[in-house]
């Protein structure tokens, strides 16, 4: 029971990561830098465990679109080694980093589009988790162009897009 | 400070000591091996050092079955391909491989290529993504005192195309046994010496301070930090001392084994870069950058610096210096160190005596903050970050 809650909730947060780089890539000029310079065709796949929820998300030079049933493997495929450790990292309990430092995943592809991925998602995780939270799990706090409300909005309105 | 969680491994068998070298043919057949690939390169052959190692393998009953000395400064992918061939041409059925980090990882590529019966390296390449695959026995005779490449588990390769050195990360990626002989690195180069010092120094200083430092790699740091300090100018100044030769070599493979368990930090993710855009030598990168990056770290890192001091400095003068200013003191100690070995060996202190150019800046800081190094890293580092750091050293 407690591990089907937290591939629920697992689920849910890869998906609102990503609603969160579709929508920052709008209002964040860092984002959209970072996507900029990403190559066209650029393809990266999250599992969270066996058995567990996964994400997988192509750039196609305009949009980073979220592709339910992929058809190849990705160019750039991170394996969370247990569910467990899949939800510290999506409920804000643990960041990229610590998850690296600490083994939580295996890589296949180029460690270059991991640092790609990783600088993404510490921004996305900037502005959705509060400060206080933000402050314990990312290197160093980013100064915020936009305000987290903005973004919580645009998200959220993603999100629910998404879902239907 | 324990981490919440933390991994170590290291299953290299270490041969330290007097004939050391003699003893390769008797863990060769410990591995079930008779036919060795010996990897070198042209530098180390016409120095005679790979006859020594060839006439010692051959006395004890082990002579290689092929010899491989085409590895240049920088490894690089076509290089590792190019191992591997020789390797099935020549029916070989294990590796030794002789020399400093290029040799050694080049060796190590090469080894993964053939264990997971590959053409294509880059097909592999990840992090922990690797299954053991077939074993190749594989001994490690570094001729410098610096990489620590005989006891990690990663491989550093020079992508040609890309401008980029890969890193390859996984325990199957450590050697069965690293040899460390005084004999190897008695006729380094002052130079070499220093710079591949200075390299084993930044292992040991990054590996206790980065974000996946851990208990066990932290001892190992300690203990080579202390080593490196109370030997590296004797090295550098006395080339022919045997015991100096030999303490170092054994820091740096210490700091190796620390940094292949915690990783390192900035210096080695821009030096990597320096090395993929400028071709600055690594060791040489390693010096150049250690002062402006130690710095830029110490707000966030200050505690974990003045942690090492004792170890660079004797525990007399660390315990005369006011503890908040400690951190401080062991950088400006790395600071001097380096300045010691700038006078008396020549390693550059600045980018521009490197060869490095302002209009090239731009590119290393945008591979840099691409680096799997970086992670870990005390502070987070931007491309204008890394930009802003290059200027101070330049
Ligand atoms: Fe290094």
């Amino acid at each position: 029971m407690r591990r089907r809650l937290q591939a629920v909730i697992v689920a849910a947060a890869l998906r609102l990561v990503h609603a969160a780089l579709v929508a920052l890539q709008r209002l964040d000029p860092e984002v959209a830098g970072e996507l900029r310079r990403m190559p066209v065709g650029m393809t990266y796949a999250i599992h969270t465990g066996h058995n567990a929820p996964s994400l997988f998300v192509e750039w196609d030079g305009q949009r980073l679109l979220r592709i339910p049933h992929p058809e190849q493997a990705a160019l750039c495929t991170l394996r969370l080694k247990a569910l467990a450790i899949s939800f510290r990292l999506f409920t804000g309990q643990m960041g990229l980093a610590h998850a690296y430092a600490q083994h939580a995943f295996t890589l296949s592809g180029e460690i270059a589009d991991v640092m790609r991925l990783a600088r993404l998602v510490n921004r996305a995780e900037a502005y959705l988790f509060p400060p206080i939270l933000s402050r314990r799990i990312l290197p160093e706090l980013p100064e915020l162009p936009v305000s987290r409300l903005r973004v919580y909005a645009r998200t959220l309105i993603g999100f629910l897009q998404s879902s239907c | 400070m324990k981490p919440a969680y933390f991994e170590f491994q290291n299953a290299v068998k270490l041969l330290c000591g007097q004939n050391a070298l003699e003893r390769i043919p008797d863990e060769l057949r410990h591995l079930e091996a008779e036919r060795p690939l010996l990897l070198t390169d042209a530098v180390l052959l016409r120095l005679g050092m790979v006859a020594m190692v060839q006439d010692t393998m051959r006395a004890e009953g082990c002579a290689p079955a092929a010899t491989f000395s085409d590895i240049p400064v920088d490894s690089s992918l076509s290089v590792v391909n190019r191992i591997a061939a020789v390797y099935r041409e020549s029916g070989c059925d294990s590796m030794v491989a002789v020399g400093g980090g290029s040799v050694i990882d080049s060796a190590k590529g090469a080894r993964l290529v053939l264990s997971h019966d590959t053409d294509d390296i880059l097909a592999i390449s990840g992090i922990e993504n690797l299954r053991c695959g077939r074993h190749i026995p594989f001994i490690v005779v570094p001729t410098t005192a610096g990489t620590g490449s005989e006891c990690t588990g990663v491989a550093v390769i020079r992508n040609e195309e890309q401008g980029i050195k890969m890193e390859f990360l996984s325990p199957f990626v450590e050697p069965d046994v690293a040899v460390l002989d005084a004999r190897m690195t008695l006729r380094l180069p002052a130079r070499a010496t220093a710079a591949t010092g200075a390299d084993a120094l930044c292992h040991a200083i990054e590996a206790a301070t980065c974000l996946q430092s851990n208990p066990l790699s932290s001892a190992y740091c300690h203990a080579a930090i202390q080593l490196i300090s109370a030997n590296i100018i004797r090295a550098v100044q006395h080339g022919s001392d045997a015991d100096a030769r030999l303490n170092m070599a054994l820091a740096a493979t210490m700091a190796g084994i620390a940094f292949s368990n915690s990783m390192v930090g900035a210096v080695h993710a821009i030096g990597h870069a320096l090395g993929g855009v400028c071709h600055v030598p690594h060791g040489e990168a390693m010096g150049i950058l250690m002062p402006h990056v130690l710095r830029y770290n110490l707000p966030a890192a200050a505690e974990s610096y003045a942690r090492l001091l004792p170890e660079m400095v004797g525990w007399e003068k660390a315990a005369a210096t006011p503890a908040q200013m400690r951190g401080e003191a062991l950088v400006q100690a790395v600071t001097d160190l380096l300045g010691q070995l700038h006078a008396s060996a020549g390693i550059p202190l600045r980018l521009s005596e490197a060869g490095v150019a302002e209009q090239q800046l731009a590119r290393v800081a945008e591979t840099a903050v691409n680096d799997g190094a970086l992670i870990v890293n005390p502070r987070a580092m931007s491309v204008q970050q890394v930009l802003d750091l290059l200027r101070g050293a330049l």
